[in-house]
């Protein structure tokens, strides 16, 4: 899977055009020079060959470097990396936690005040862009702390300053988080509550429910039991295929936020038209992408023993 | 004759639709006594199951009305938490579709063991699984001790209308009841689940209340049977005397539409028309429009019969103006010598 991914990747990045096109025309750079990195990256050559180039630096050499310099590609990703997983899993579990919370309460009491108040919020989630709840929630934001002077939650970047050590850092880290990891969780969030109660109506009435009923189990039990669980496995596979979603988001989140993360490192990249962080940042998001979807194949066999591999 | 276990008197259910109130039972009483196995049948829609499901709280968003008094209390009447603690216990139930009704991510012996220590909150895990092997050995489910933790996807649906079987009588009720054990499963199983039927009747002497609409079963468990027409109870009596002698027009016709084995046969006699909207029940009886007897007479159509004895041998409901002139009239099935059970 991996390999096809990156045979991809290279062939789409490569075949986008021409890296160097826009330094031969800058006024001070001579020919030569666009020609000696031609050949340093070996930009001459046949796409095959540049291929097998590509995935030996990759795979010995951390990804190589960019185009214009010796820096590698690797270091700078990692930082950028675990600063967007804190960001994404953080926004997918509460998603969930408060998706599967919602979704569940509205199916039991359908129809109830809060079951309509919690559609008509999914359906406003679902239905605002990204990036315009961001730069909303900047604006509000940003003027409380104009006009009072308190900044409730910090509107950019990942840290102050200064942020301290330790659990200080941490502290000034989800204080900065927030307002991002509400902007990304809350279309899933939308999502999940919506799918959830779908599917625990659904098995609400089913047979086997009415069967937990006959037995004389309480109500509770009946619901937590035999309803949930069953209710849960199809989340899995939703969840599974969010990830993706999740990570595009990211990189629109992290721009307008100003966070170091993926996002804003590979609009960089795409913005000096460099293919090779554009390529190892495509490559490292199939990979967290197929490990997410891995999790989830997993946690699907303990929900449903039917998809157990025995 | 004992009193009886569960007495159901002037039975109402309603449902409310978008089209209108669905009048799915429409005042029905029966009782039921120690031991026996009463059969209640009619076709699809006629409130078979939901006149019993019903007074077990059993069915969601029906509006009851009524008495159903079982062992001196009256279950229409009953807290929810009381209702809770009859179901699975005193009162125990099997279902239509053992392939839906066995939840599909539980062990089918937790499942089981699930009903024992609802009702038992002082046995431990232990002798709870040690009841359910039990339980699976006696309705009959060979290896009990390996199945006990597999799942129902690992199981035919013959074993899993067993499993159903060994979870109703888990907590020995003194009522059964089986709605239409045999329905989803096919012919050669039916039997062996019939002959489960009887194996857990004989252990727990519980009374049962068998829902079909399978002449046959009836012939074969029950003692005795009530007839179900649009949500009212068209027929009483013991098993032989209304196969031998049916007085009402509808059970004439039920029976008659059977395929029979012996005899030249080659087309089913259906009952003619359409069962009533229950929403608009026909003036009068509700079977007139499709009734062989009424033939236009005024009194079908503009009054109500009321369920009365007939001739004077053993106790014959029926609830038809003209049940006498059924008299005489033969219907082809025999329901045989009275089985020993």
């Amino acid at each position: 899977m991996l390999v096809a991914a990156s045979f991809f990747v290279f062939t789409f990045v490569t075949v986008s055009g021409d890296p160097l096109a826009a330094l031969t025309i800058t006024p001070n750079v001579s020919p030569e020079t666009v020609n000696r990195i031609r050949e340093e990256k070996h930009l001459d050559e046949p796409v095959f060959i540049r291929y097998g180039y590509w995935v030996k630096d990759a795979l010995t050499n951390q990804f190589g470097t960019k185009l214009l310099s010796n820096e590698p590609i690797l270091p700078d990703l990692w930082r950028v990396m675990k600063n967007t997983l804190q960001l994404v899993i953080a926004a997918e579990i509460i998603a969930l936690l408060l998706g599967v919370a919602i979704g569940v309460y509205s199916a039991l009491r359908q129809y109830s005040p809060f079951d309509h108040a919690a559609t008509s919020f999914s359906f406003l989630g679902l239905a605002m862009p990204l990036f315009w709840i961001a730069l909303m929630l900047q604006v509000v934001f940003a003027n409380v702390y104009q006009k009072t002077g308190h900044s409730i939650f910090p509107t950019a970047s990942l840290n102050s300053v200064d942020p301290g050590e330790g659990l200080s850092f941490w502290i000034d880290r989800v204080h900065h988080l927030v307002l991002p990891i509400f902007v990304l969780m809350i279309v899933n969030m939308a999502g999940y509550s919506r799918y959830m109660r779908a599917s625990m109506l659904e098995v609400v009435n089913s047979d086997y429910v009415r069967t937990a009923r006959a037995k004389g189990l309480p109500e509770r039990v009946v619901t937590m039991r035999h309803a949930f669980r069953n209710a849960l496995i199809p989340i899995v596979t939703l969840s599974a295929l969010s990830w993706g979603a999740l990570l595009g988001g990211a990189v629109v989140t992290e721009t307008v936020f100003s966070l170091d993360g993926m996002g804003l490192y590979f609009v960089n990249a795409l913005l000096t038209n460099d293919p090779y962080p554009v390529m190892a940042w495509l490559m490292i998001t199939a990979t967290m992408i197929i490990v997410f979807n891995l999790i989830a194949d997993i946690l699907y066999g303990v929900l449903d023993p039917r998809v157990r591999y025995d | 004759m004992p009193d009886p276990i569960l007495s159901v008197r002037d039975l109402k259910v309603d449902f409310r639709t978008e089209d209108g109130v669905v009048h799915a039972v429409a005042g029905v009483s029966y009782d039921l006594y120690p031991g026996e196995v009463l059969g209640i049948i009619g076709e699809s829609g006629s409130g078979k199951s939901v006149s019993v499901m019903s007074v077990l709280g059993l069915i969601p968003n029906a509006i009851v009305s009524g008495q159903a008094v079982f062992k001196g209390r009256d279950l229409l009447a009953m807290s929810s938490n009381d209702l809770r603690k009859l179901r699975g216990g005193e009162a125990a139930m099997i279902f239509q579709d053992p392939m839906t009704s066995l939840n599909p991510v539980l062990k089918i012996g937790d499942q089981i063991s699930e009903a024992v220590l609802t009702h038992n909150p002082d046995v431990s895990d232990d002798e709870a699984r040690a009841r359910t092997i039990a339980l699976l050995e006696l309705v009959g489910v060979p290896f009990a001790e390996r199945r006990y933790d597999q799942y129902p996807h690992e199981f035919s649906g013959g074993m899993r209308q067993r499993a159903m079987i060994a979870m109703a009588i888990a907590n020995s009720p003194s009522v059964l009841i089986a709605d239409e054990p045999t329905t989803a499963l096919d012919v050669t199983i039916q039997a062996q689940i019939v002959e489960v039927m009887k194996t857990a009747q004989r252990e727990t002497h519980a009374a049962t209340i068998l829902i079909t609409h399978d002449l046959g079963l009836i012939a074969e468990l029950a003692d005795r049977v009530v007839v179900m027409y649009a949500g009212s109870a068209v027929e009483v009596g013991d098993v032989y005397t209304i196969f031998d002698s049916p007085r009402h027009p509808y059970t004439v016709g039920l029976m008659n539409s059977l395929a029979r084995l012996e005899g030249d046969q080659e087309w089913l006699q259906p009952i003619p028309g359409q069962p009533p909207s229950l929403i608009n029940l026909p003036p009068g009886c509700p079977f007139h429009p499709r009734c062989t007897l009424s033939q236009g007479r005024a009194r079908c159509r503009t009054e109500m019969p009321p369920l009365r004895q007939v001739g004077e041998g053993p106790p014959h409901l029926s609830a038809c103006h003209f049940a006498e002139e059924l008299a005489g009239e033969t219907p082809y099935v025999n329901v045989g010598a009275p089985s020993s059970s």
